[in-house]
């Protein structure tokens, strides 16, 4: 049998707010005063923040339900739970820091969204192997189709970026960029199978980024002044071109 | 006629595009968790909104950039 709260959240967040009362009805005008508060104050505004934290984990576990392996209700509700809980546990920790550039409850919901989400992609891939690979360059592309010129600066594109791969990055930064741009691993399951975290691998990406987009600028292939929001898959720059 | 199928192991134009992105100015993950809330509260009271850092660290991080779209989501409906 399917619990109220498992039905709930099994609705879309849509239906959730027509059929669900307000959040914030009830609750404290100081959040943070009376979570640091005792008795009975205390422990209605823990109540209150919990109903926050279940209905943000339940948004975020309801947005990603085709990536769990088993969606079923009873599954849901133990992940939103879990997420719930874990995620209150992590804002207690950091109600210090709140300092009201938002509302509490937007505050509060970035947290058990994160959790829930990083809960999901655990579960999606807990039983998939993650490949460190290098990147095979015997089986980039070579004069690929006889197609539109387009196709063709995309494959001699496609051949400079696994050549500068090569060349600029250390066997780790290519590793962790084909693991996560190329195989489209999670950036949280990789840092778990590393026994890393999210920013290290970040900030590895970035660098990788950064490395390639200056030896393809100096070898011609990407516009000097070029940005993020322009970069085309198949620039108009070809090799030797400035 | 139907195009064969992309061989494993290559750089399709999405993995292409996705290596070559420019993050910059770096905002790490962390930060940008710090940055969510304000950041997510302005797009929504202001669409025209822009926060370089925040919104090149977005495109650049597929995972924050989720958690970004889903807390919009979850606060245009509260």
């Amino acid at each position: 049998m399917v619990s109220d709260i498992g039905r709930e959240r099994l609705l879309a967040p849509s239906d959730q707010g027509a059929t669900r009362p307000p959040a914030d009805d009830g609750v404290p005008e100081d959040w943070v005063s009376a979570l640091s508060s005792s008795g009975a104050d205390q422990q209605a505004a823990m109540r209150a923040l919990h109903d926050l934290m279940v209905r943000a984990a339940a948004h975020q576990v309801w947005r990603m339900r085709s990536a769990l392996p088993d969606a079923s209700p009873g599954t849901v509700d133990v992940i939103v739970n879990q997420a719930a809980d874990e995620a209150m546990t992590a804002l207690l920790r950091k109600l210090h820091t709140f300092e009201g550039r938002s509302r509490f409850t937007t505050w509060a919901f970035k947290f058990a969204i994160l959790q829930a989400a990083t809960d999901v992609r655990r579960l999606q891939w807990q039983h998939r192997e993650v490949e460190l690979r290098d990147l095979d360059l015997e089986r980039v592309p070579h004069d690929t189709h006889d197609g539109p010129e387009r196709q063709a600066e995309g494959a001699d594109l496609a051949r400079a970026v696994a050549g500068a791969m090569d060349t600029c990055l250390t066997p780790h930064q290519r590793r962790v960029a084909v693991a996560l741009l190329v195989d489209g691993v999670p950036i949280d399951v990789l840092a778990e199978r590393l026994g890393s975290n999210r920013n290290a691998l970040y900030k590895t990406v970035h660098d990788v980024r950064r490395r390639l987009r200056e030896d393809l600028t100096q070898r011609g292939y990407l516009p000097v002044d070029s940005s993020r929001t322009d970069l085309d898959p198949h620039p108009h720059a070809t090799a030797g071109s400035s | 006629m139907t195009p064969p199928p992309t061989p494993p192991h290559v750089l399709p134009p999405g993995a292409v595009a996705a290596l070559l992105l420019d993050t910059t100015p770096y905002l790490s993950c962390d930060e940008c968790f710090e940055r969510m809330d304000t950041h997510v509260e302005a797009v929504l009271d202001e669409p025209g909104h822009h926060d370089l850092a925040m919104d090149r660290h977005l495109v650049g991080c597929a995972a924050c950039a989720e958690e970004a779209q889903s807390l919009i989501a979850l606060c245009a409906g509260h």
